[in-house]
């Protein structure tokens, strides 16, 4: 039996879900659903993020260009938002909904991750649990240990969705 | 002078205690930590670390600690008392844990206690690296007749773990030569084998690590085996027990009244033969165990010349060498146990510890056999161990407990 041969594409494909399956065997998580909204209400689409197994945690979303910010069910003193990015403050809550204005496209290119306050682990959106553990929240300003390695998954696979829709 | 440094010692050291008594992320300073206010400092946390944001954001530690208040302690500082009596209250979580008692260690795991926390452990938890296998490599403190006092302060505990009534003017010592070096240190002692505060210092040890949900799982099951047996022994009157003779890992040495083994006697149904003895282990007359005649006899392994047994030892000839050389004490063969081939011998891993409710299980099932035809100590012991202490161990497989087995 012949193998496939392995391309640079298949090999960074595999390290992602390698990484993703090893990072599953922890608790938290947060998925991410895009559905469009009907025509009357304009080219708007509606986010839904499912916070698993996070009592107390964050979560960072960056906007795509092209789109804005058109609010959300989350209580306003657990939210805020600054140019491209919304920041939601978790505190029991299982979902986090929220509207933007945008083409139907934005979706894919939202990213963004969680952190788990109780347990120090963070991760990317999406992907089925932590990426990396106990660096959640740590005190350098501006840049997160924990939260960096998950942005960088993040844009890896960001990166990985763009060429294969080429 | 020297009076003047004092005084600014003391102020310095009220002012830290001080502080590490708030509760942190409490903005309005209530000592009650709301979700808004928990909502806040994250909001804080993140807005500085990714959005650019210039107000001011709480440390990671304070915030990962306040989100353990919030969680745990109903964002309240938690005022809790050991099996001393010792009152502690505690506005953060404790994170780095100094573990001298094994068998609260045990318990530990068994409530889900993540082995990371745990920054030292007692050498007979390293010498025992079956049943420890996660602990070999952590931090050597000695035990708590020999500690090694500048490993453990070396570890930067946040507390240390005690026994509350095993060896109480060692713990004492500990405690008190550490509190001389690092007086942030905080003491907690629990005994973790006693039945008759098992199941309260199970459920303080989750409150207090946060391992509640934990705690209330292992208990359900604790109970579960301990509620059974109980029930049906309800069934068999006071005068009607089974007199039993149990002795330790030296010849005579026995249960007297008010002892660990002798309120386990009864909680297998049991009528312990010297609970008339104030003395917590007397050594027994053999003369006054053929007069007093026991149906049964338990003799325990695994320490002191007969540590032999337990996790680590998969061969039970030694137990029955235990068992043929008690029938074989003269005379002994007029005791109703003896001519009734009702002999048995049990580790104290299953007995003495935090296992004491397996041996429970196994002393009733060997009190009353047809009491209890469908109870399976070894199937207990097995989800002990898979469920529980999340152990790779097969219980078919390997070590020695009980004989008969």
């Amino acid at each position: 039996m012949k193998l496939p041969a392995v391309t640079p594409n298949r090999a960074l494909l595999l390290c992602i879900l390698v990484f993703v399956l090893a990072a599953s065997a922890a608790a938290g998580s947060v998925e991410r659903t895009v559905v469009q909204l009907p025509e009357g209400a304009g080219s708007g689409l509606e986010v839904t993020l499912t916070v698993n197994d996070i009592p107390v945690g964050g979560i960072v979303e960056t906007i795509p260009d092209g789109c804005t910010w058109a609010g959300c069910d989350h209580p306003d003193n657990r939210t805020r938002v600054s140019n491209r990015t919304v920041a939601f403050a978790v505190v029991g809550e299982e979902t986090v909904r929220y509207r933007l204005q945008g083409s139907p496209g934005a979706g894919d290119e939202l990213n963004g991750t969680w952190e788990d306050l109780l347990t120090g682990e963070s991760g990317v959106i999406g992907s089925d649990g932590p990426s990396r553990s106990g660096q959640a929240a740590q005190t350098t300003v501006p840049s997160t240990p924990g939260f960096e390695y998950a942005a960088a998954l993040a844009a890896l696979a960001a990166a990985y969705r763009w060429r294969c829709s080429r | 002078m020297r009076r003047l440094l004092l005084l600014v010692c003391c102020i310095c050291l009220l002012a830290g205690t001080a502080v590490a008594e708030a509760v942190p992320c409490d903005r309005d300073g209530d000592g009650t930590l709301t979700s808004s206010e928990v909502a806040t400092a994250i909001l804080d946390s993140l807005d500085a670390r990714f959005m650019g944001g210039t107000v001011e954001a709480p440390p990671s530690d304070d915030l990962r600690d306040a989100a353990f208040v919030y969680e745990h302690w109903d964002g309240r500082a938690l005022t809790i008392t050991d099996s001393s009596g010792r009152t502690t209250t505690l506005a953060r979580p404790l994170r780095r844990l100094a573990v001298f008692n094994s068998d609260t260690l045990e318990v530990m795991r068994s409530i889900g206690v993540e082995s990371d926390r745990v920054v030292g452990v007692s050498k007979y938890t390293l010498e025992d690296p079956t049943f420890f296998p996660e602990y070999q490599g952590t931090a050597n403190l000695g035990s708590i007749w020999a500690p090694d006092y500048e490993q453990a302060a070396a570890v930067r505990p946040d507390a240390i773990f005690l026994y509350a009534t095993l060896s109480e003017s060692f713990c004492d010592e500990i405690e008190t030569t550490l509190m001389s070096i690092d007086p942030g240190i905080r003491f907690f002692r629990f005994d973790s084998y006693r039945p008759a505060v098992y199941a309260d210092e199970v459920r303080k040890l989750g409150l207090l690590l946060g391992n509640e949900e934990g705690a209330e799982r292992f208990l359900a099951f604790h109970r579960n085996v301990t509620g059974t047996v109980a029930e049906r022994l309800s069934r068999v009157p006071a005068d009607d027990r089974m007199p039993v003779y149990l002795e330790n890992w030296n010849d005579y040495k026995s249960a007297g009244k008010g002892s660990g083994y002798d309120e386990k006697i009864e909680l297998a149904g049991g009528r312990n033969i010297f609970a008339d003895i104030m003395v917590e282990y007397p050594v027994v007359d053999p003369e006054a165990v053929i007069s007093r005649n026991p149906d049964v006899i338990v003799k325990i392994v695994g320490a002191g010349e007969l540590a032999f047994g337990g996790y680590g030892d998969d061969d039970p000839s030694s137990f029955e060498t235990v068992r043929c050389s008690i029938g074989s004490r003269p005379v002994w063969d007029r005791i109703g146990a003896v001519r009734d081939d009702r002999v048995y011998v049990i580790h104290t891993d299953v007995i003495g510890g935090p296992e004491y409710f397996i041996g429970v299980a196994y002393m009733a099932k060997w009190f009353y056999p047809d009491l209890f035809p469908d109870l399976d100590p070894r199937a207990i012991h097995r989800q002990y161990l898979d469920e529980f202490q999340r152990l790779d161990y097969d219980l078919d497989e390997h070590g020695t407990f009980v004989y008969p087995a």
